[in-house]
């Protein structure tokens, strides 16, 4: 596991969920464009709320790192995610969430670093780890000639649920997603919303300590959004844990206590919502980081019309 | 309105010769369609319809002709067939459409060869005092085709749901077409010969007696039979006509073709197994054994090799007994094999499977289930006859033991190699015989590499088999099916046990794998 890798800031974990915006230094020679020097300001001053005793640390990732040949995908990330939290992870196209998530979740092998889930190491110990992490990847098929209801099952025995508590919490998901007229028409009749929804149920319904959600409310209509919120503030009240990865800041900024902004797999701000954004939103604050408006040139004649 | 359904079926006609590559099709299928329709033509004037074995191929060549015109329009692929239900959005009136598409029907190649057909069929029993009722049978023979086409292509445009399913009927249909130029070639040529007219009438015979030959035996018969064959041919026009209308509407009015399945009560194979992670693996790998297309065309291809071996072997002069002794083997060597690449099937649905804390043995025990289950009981049933028709004595623990070995082994090799050596396969929902976009030069590997490992394993058993076979010796032959037997639980065992390891291991990096494909 071990392997050369550039020099890491920091190894011991720090108490907040404050690993400073780190440089990544000399790296990413294939990476698409060089961060903005601009964005790599510490994030904005905001003196960490005194608490006696934050929760503990739910997931610890350590120098994740991958690199596919001369591309670093993910360089180095340092995450910690605390007990209760809503963690969000939010970066542009191609900025290595997906990467990080699968990581994490022991669906795609990292290079270098590690990954703990509850204390266990997801690629030392993946049986323990993966027994407490509930997974919605992005972009991958289900068995869809299944039915909602026999997916649903299908996952609870995978994950050595016994019969009567898996077709329970069949029901009682398919009730709290307003799926449960659906649950016995095979997945692949489901529309994308449907299918969003019907993931997220199978990756609760072994009742995990961490959900790693990357883009639960990509096409889902908003009442269904609202839905699936209520059920994971309702999961993290109660002492669950979701790290989620989505596009979409209003809603980042909306269901998100913690905030990590990954561009070109490197964490440039991580830290509660207020301490990110700071007096901005998060979007404007987003933009900012991931390298500020670029001026459109060059493109004059698309404002002299034609006729 | 039924002119601006005539205008259209030219319009789509002419459109066949815009650019280069379509000119030259449509023209080689007019070629073909020209040279089916002279030969009609000049092979009726040859034909003396006083001889029966000329009447007897007369009927066979108007038949298998009849059924290419059928099922002509589907071989052009359903692209631009006029089918009721693309002027569901169109306020035509039922009974006009109804006329239009029928007429329609009419204009086009197999339209064309129908009516050829038909004074082909009247040419060869002029001069004779059947000549009247030959055309009439002619008429109501390329009146029946015209319409029967028509249905088909209505009905199959039903059917055809998924662009596989649309090239699955393309291919069936030129199939078809191939067989039956084949057929109607091999009836003139026997005739010329002059060998075995005897056969040449029995089979003309049979052919009369279905719907295919029906009316063009008309004119051949006695009087009784003659009136009687008319009159079918007749109601069935009448018949044709008189539903076509109801049909369009049918079809226009309902113009949804994908229902949604109705909905399934309980959860199928989940209630029937134990609760546990290889038993619902298990299940769901039976489903898609039974319900997924890609798996069905291999249950439904498996019999075929050993019955193409036997028929191949029994041509080239083996001892028919004793090629009995080929189906179990073969069938259940395929049967074994074909798990080599299972997980690919899944695509990245696998992960589910990464993503869960599962064990590599529950894995690879669920997807040896379903071959399990489809494989034992036929060998256990079908070695005591294939034993039985091989009239080999005590042959019987031989058959059954290599067998179940066969089998057995084949699932072990691939419990490994699945796990192991993954390649692009068919992605799900694609039709069995769509190719992934990238094969690579590691499927033809692993493929031949699997089925010799498979040999190999087994080959001190069927050493055995064929020494006991050569020697008569019942000892070597019942030994033969112990060995087999206990290599196959072994090798079983073993490739669960390995393919579990290897599975655990390289879980994500197989993942990795099944993505990019």
């Amino acid at each position: 596991m071990k392997q050369a890798k550039p020099a890491t800031r920091r190894t011991g974990k720090p108490e907040v969920t404050a690993p400073g915006a780190k440089k990544p230094a000399g790296v990413a020679p294939g990476a698409k464009k060089a961060a903005p020097s601009t964005a790599k300001a510490p994030r904005a001053a905001r003196s960490p709320r005194a608490k006696p005793e934050p929760p503990p640390v739910v997931v610890e990732v350590t120098s994740l790192r991958k690199t596919y040949g001369s591309t670093v995908a993910v360089d180095d990330i340092d995450l910690t995610v605390r007990r209760g939290s809503m963690f969000g992870v939010v970066g542009p196209n191609g900025a290595g969430k997906t990467t990080t998530l699968s990581m994490i979740t022991g669906l795609l092998r990292p290079d270098s670093g590690t990954v703990l889930v509850a204390g266990s190491d997801v690629w030392r110990d993946p049986i323990a780890a993966k027994r407490v992490t509930g997974v919605l990847p992005d972009r991958m098929r289900l068995f869809d000639r299944l039915t909602g209801a026999q997916l649903l099952y299908y996952c609870g025995m995978l994950h050595g649920l016994d019969r009567s508590t898996a077709s329970s919490r069949t029901e009682d998901l398919g009730v709290a997603l307003g799926i449960e007229g659906s649950l016995n028409r095979p997945v692949r009749d489901y529309s994308i919303g449907m299918v969003k929804k019907i993931s997220l149920a199978a990756a609760m319904i072994h009742s995990p300590r961490v959900l790693v959600l990357d883009e639960p409310f990509e096409s889902v209509d908003p009442v269904s959004t609202s839905q699936a919120i209520d059920l994971l503030q309702r999961y993290t009240a109660s002492g669950g844990t979701v790290l989620l990865s989505s596009h979409n800041m209003a809603l980042v900024e909306r269901v998100c206590d913690s905030v990590a902004v990954i561009v070109d797999g490197s964490v440039l701000a991580v830290g509660t919502l207020d301490e990110v954004r700071g007096k901005q939103s998060l979007e404007e604050r987003f933009v900012e980081l991931a390298g500020g408006r670029v001026a459109v040139e060059g493109l004059e004649w698309l404002t002299t019309f034609s006729d | 309105m039924v002119d601006h359904i005539l205008r259209l079926k030219l319009a789509l006609l002419g459109s066949a010769f815009r650019g280069a590559a379509s000119a030259v099709r449509a023209l080689l299928v007019l070629v073909l369609a020209g040279g089916v329709g002279a030969a009609l033509i000049l092979l009726a004037r040859e034909v003396q319809v006083d001889r029966a074995d000329h009447r007897a191929a007369l009927i066979i060549v108007a038949s298998a002709i009849a059924l290419g015109i059928v099922v002509a329009p589907l071989s052009a692929g359903l692209g631009s067939a006029l089918e009721p239900r693309r002027f569901a959005a169109f306020p035509v009136p039922r009974g006009q459409l109804a006329l239009g598409l029928m007429l329609a029907g009419v204009i086009g190649i197999p339209g064309a060869l129908a009516v050829t057909l038909g004074i082909a069929f009247e040419i060869a029993w002029a001069d004779t005092d059947k000549a009247g009722l030959a055309i009439l049978a002619g008429v109501i023979g390329a009146i029946v085709l015209v319409m029967v086409s028509q249905y088909l292509v209505a009905v199959t445009a039903q059917l055809a749901v998924s662009s596989a399913a649309v090239r699955m009927i393309t291919a069936a249909a030129r199939l078809t077409i191939a067989l039956a130029l084949g057929a109607a070639a091999m009836a003139v040529l026997l005739v010329q010969s002059g060998d075995d007219t005897e056969g040449l009438i029995e089979v003309a015979s049979v052919v009369a007696a279905t719907p295919l030959g029906f009316l063009w035996a008309a004119p051949g018969g006695v009087d009784a039979e003659i009136a009687w064959r008319l009159f079918g041919g007749a109601v069935a026009v009448a018949a044709l006509v008189a539903a076509w209308p109801w049909v369009v509407s049918r079809i226009v009015e309902a113009p949804q073709r994908i229902r949604s399945a109705p909905a399934i009560r309980g959860l199928g194979w989940f209630d029937l197994v134990p609760a546990t992670a290889s038993a619902a693996i298990a299940a769901r790998s039976l489903l898609y054994w039974t319900r997924d297309a890609r798996y069905r065309a291999v249950i439904i291809a498996l019999p075929v090799a050993p019955a193409l071996m036997m028929v191949a072997l029994a041509l080239a002069g083996a001892p028919v007994p004793l090629l009995w002794l080929i189906p179990v083997p073969v069938f259940a060597l395929f049967l074994g094999w074909f798990s080599h690449n299972d997980v690919a099937y899944d695509h990245s649905a696998m992960w589910m499977h990464v993503a869960a804390p599962l064990r590599g043995f529950s894995d690879r025990w669920g997807r040896v289930v379903p071959p399990l289950l489809i494989g034992t009981p036929l060998i256990l049933l079908a070695s005591p006859l294939a034993a039985l028709w091989s009239e080999v004595p005590d042959v019987y623990p031989a058959v059954v033991g290599t067998g179940l070995g066969l089998l057995l082994t084949g699932l072990g090799v691939s419990s490994v190699s699945s796990a192991l050596t993954p390649y692009p396969a068919a992605r799900p929902g694609a039709g069995p015989w769509d190719q992934p976009p990238l094969i690579g030069a590691a499927a033809g590997w692993v493929q031949s590499f699997t089925l010799l490992a498979i040999l190999a394993f087994m080959s001190p058993s069927l050493t055995l088999a064929v020494m006991g076979l050569l020697d008569e010796d019942p000892e070597m032959l019942e030994l033969a099916g112990w060995a087999g037997g206990a290599t196959g639980f072994g090798m079983l065992v073993l490739g669960i046990l390995i393919g579990g390891f290897v599975f655990r291991r390289r879980a994500p990096e197989l993942l990795g794998l099944l993505m990019r494909t």
